[in-house]
């Protein structure tokens, strides 16, 4: 049987994505679940058989091996700027073993 | 006009600070910029020369710039301050720009509207009761009431071209790799491009000759060569064919709108263009909004994982990492930005996946072998870029949730340009014309690096309208 797409269902999801919902928000996402379910409706409107995937706009790849040469390098200090806290080139965080 | 701009050496710093002092006079009334950028150091720094030399320009706040904070629209990036220069900001200081400002945008580029960015809406500066459209309606608000003569955008779905059409100015979304995505903060990079916005088409092909290229730190962007395409401007269009989106135009509601687009192509034909209106499946018309939501919300909702307050950005207490982690992408993301990653999330469940994010894959595919057959046969496909003027501002209404309704108007009509990033195509929005007051643009797209071809038919367009540097005083 399918999972009820319920309130409680998509607070649970927005835990795997590590954030929470209010009440309310959870409650929107079912009714705009509702929407993303008549939206799948319109897709399967269109034939697909033996169409496939496009990933990106062009197939031409660009990767390639190169030269082992360090370039656009940024500093430790950098690198830690953005880092609320910090101690001696670590990010600081709760302990996880108590 | 920014060639005229950049030979005139004479007046660089009172041209520059006039341009940053108008964008804060214009701040009570437009709310267009997160970040003002004073353009004192700037100024030192200047190169010798550049197509660009002295020009007061605007970026939208996901373009990083180093030294200077860098949002994205989202709290979760409000004390975020960039190492290094997106590559576009060092091509544009090379060429002598001095950013004045990081312009207003949709939280993380992911809206319509520019009603959703943590700073608060963006105002249309034709009238502040209205809606710039989005996502990148900070910098085309900026441009539209005369601050700068360029500003750069991104565009998702038709992030800039979108707000170009309810702004009045010309907004480009060249072919996806044809300017470098390094150092942009990402939406869905499969759909993402750099744009920008110009007051004319000389300015949209001198602006392009300077952000494209090849750049060794974006894999996707392209060893194609970039042509002078200020040199190859020529309103010359007889021959060229042009299809009309029938299923556009038959699913606009708005009269004015259709008559208004049928007497310019009225004119293009005057001009010796062949114009034919061309129909695409109505099925496939109506699937491209679905796919476009999924796609989009999909590959962002991996892409902005990395937004968790560890490393950077706002972190949240907590008492462990989950939940410094959980709190701070709880607090830092607006409410629909978590409900969109909560979508993006069910489509990329294993069980989902085949059904929901693969189908919507291979329905990108469709349209865009539908475009390429339509290609065959014509140089260009055209239609409005809106059926409306922009909408007001409705403080009571969840607008973004507008973008779901079911019906084919707003299915087809008002947001069939995703068209042009499925492809990967070249598109842009030209000013077509006004209704009460506000104006209203229409859309242009060609086939991949045709940047030229699309040029050359906007600026017919606007030898026609005489839309050119067309600017508004913000009451």
């Amino acid at each position: 049987m399918e999972e009820k797409k319920d309130r409680e269902y998509f607070k649970t999801l927005a835990h795997h994505l590590m954030f929470d919902l209010s009440d309310e928000e959870a409650d929107s996402i079912v009714h705009e679940f509702g929407t993303l379910e008549s939206q799948m409706a319109l897709l399967d409107a269109v034939n697909t058989e033996g169409v496939e995937e496009m990933i990106y706009p062009f197939e031409a790849a660009t990767t390639f091996l190169r030269e082992d040469v360090v370039s656009n390098v940024i500093t430790q200090d950098e690198a830690m700027s953005n880092v609320k806290k910090k101690l001696e080139g670590h990010f600081v965080l709760p302990k996880v073993v108590k | 006009m920014i060639e005229e701009m950049a030979k005139d050496r004479n007046n660089v710093e009172s041209r520059v600070k006039e341009a940053y002092e108008k964008a804060q006079a214009l701040q009570d009334k437009l709310n267009a910029v997160i970040t003002f950028v004073d353009p004192e150091e700037q100024l030192k720094e200047l190169p010798e020369d550049g197509a660009f030399y002295g020009v007061p320009i605007v970026l939208k706040d996901n373009v990083n710039t180093k030294g200077i904070r860098t949002t994205a629209g989202s709290k979760i990036l409000s004390n975020y301050v960039p190492v290094y220069d997106a590559e576009i900001v060092t091509k544009l200081k090379k060429a002598g720009a001095v950013c004045i400002a990081k312009a207003s945008m949709d939280e993380l580029a992911m809206g319509g509207t520019n009603l959703t960015c943590f700073t608060g809406p963006a105002y249309n500066p034709w009238d502040t009761r209205r809606m710039t459209g989005g996502s990148s309606g900070g910098s085309a608000a900026l441009v539209a009431s005369g601050v700068v003569p360029m500003a750069i955008g991104s565009d998702t779905g038709d992030s800039v071209r979108k707000p170009a059409s309810f702004c009045g100015i010309v907004g480009v979304k060249p072919t996806y790799g044809r300017i470098s995505r390094y150092g942009i903060i990402q939406y869905a990079s499969s759909l993402d491009h750099v744009g920008y916005f110009t007051r004319s088409i000389e300015d949209a092909a001198a602006t392009l000759k300077v952000l494209a290229g090849r750049d060794e730190r974006d894999m996707t962007s392209s060893y194609n060569e970039v042509p002078d395409y200020s040199a190859l401007l020529n309103d010359d269009i007889k021959g060229k064919k042009i299809a009309v989106i029938g299923n556009v135009i038959k699913n606009i509601s708005n009269q004015e709108t259709v008559k208004m687009f049928n007497d310019l192509m009225d004119q293009l034909r005057a001009k010796g263009a062949i114009v034919d209106v061309y129909d695409f499946d109505n099925d496939m018309m109506r699937a491209i909004l679905p796919a476009y939501f999924i796609i989009a919300n999909c590959e962002a909702t991996s892409n902005d994982s990395n937004l968790d307050g560890i490393r950077f950005g706002v972190r949240e207490d907590g008492e462990d990492m989950e939940a410094i982690m959980t709190n701070s992408r709880t607090k830092g993301f607006g409410p629909l930005i978590r409900r969109r990653f909560v979508i993006g999330s069910y489509g990329l469940f294993e069980a989902n996946q085949e059904r929901i994010f693969r189908k919507a894959q291979k329905v990108r595919r469709v349209v865009v072998d539908a475009m390429n057959e339509c290609f065959k046969e014509y140089d260009a496909i055209v239609a409005p870029a809106s059926g409306n003027i922009a909408p007001f501002i409705n403080k009571d209404e969840d607008q973004d949730q507008l973008s779901n309704q079911l019906s084919d108007e707003n299915l087809i009509a008002e947001n069939y340009m995703a068209m042009g990033n499925f492809s990967g195509y070249p598109s842009m929005t030209v000013p077509m014309g006004f209704e009460e007051g506000c104006p209203i643009g229409i859309n242009i797209t060609t086939p991949a690096w045709c940047e030229s071809d699309m040029f050359n038919i906007g600026l017919a367009i606007e030898n026609i309208t005489g839309y050119k540097d067309m600017k508004v005083e913000v009451k």
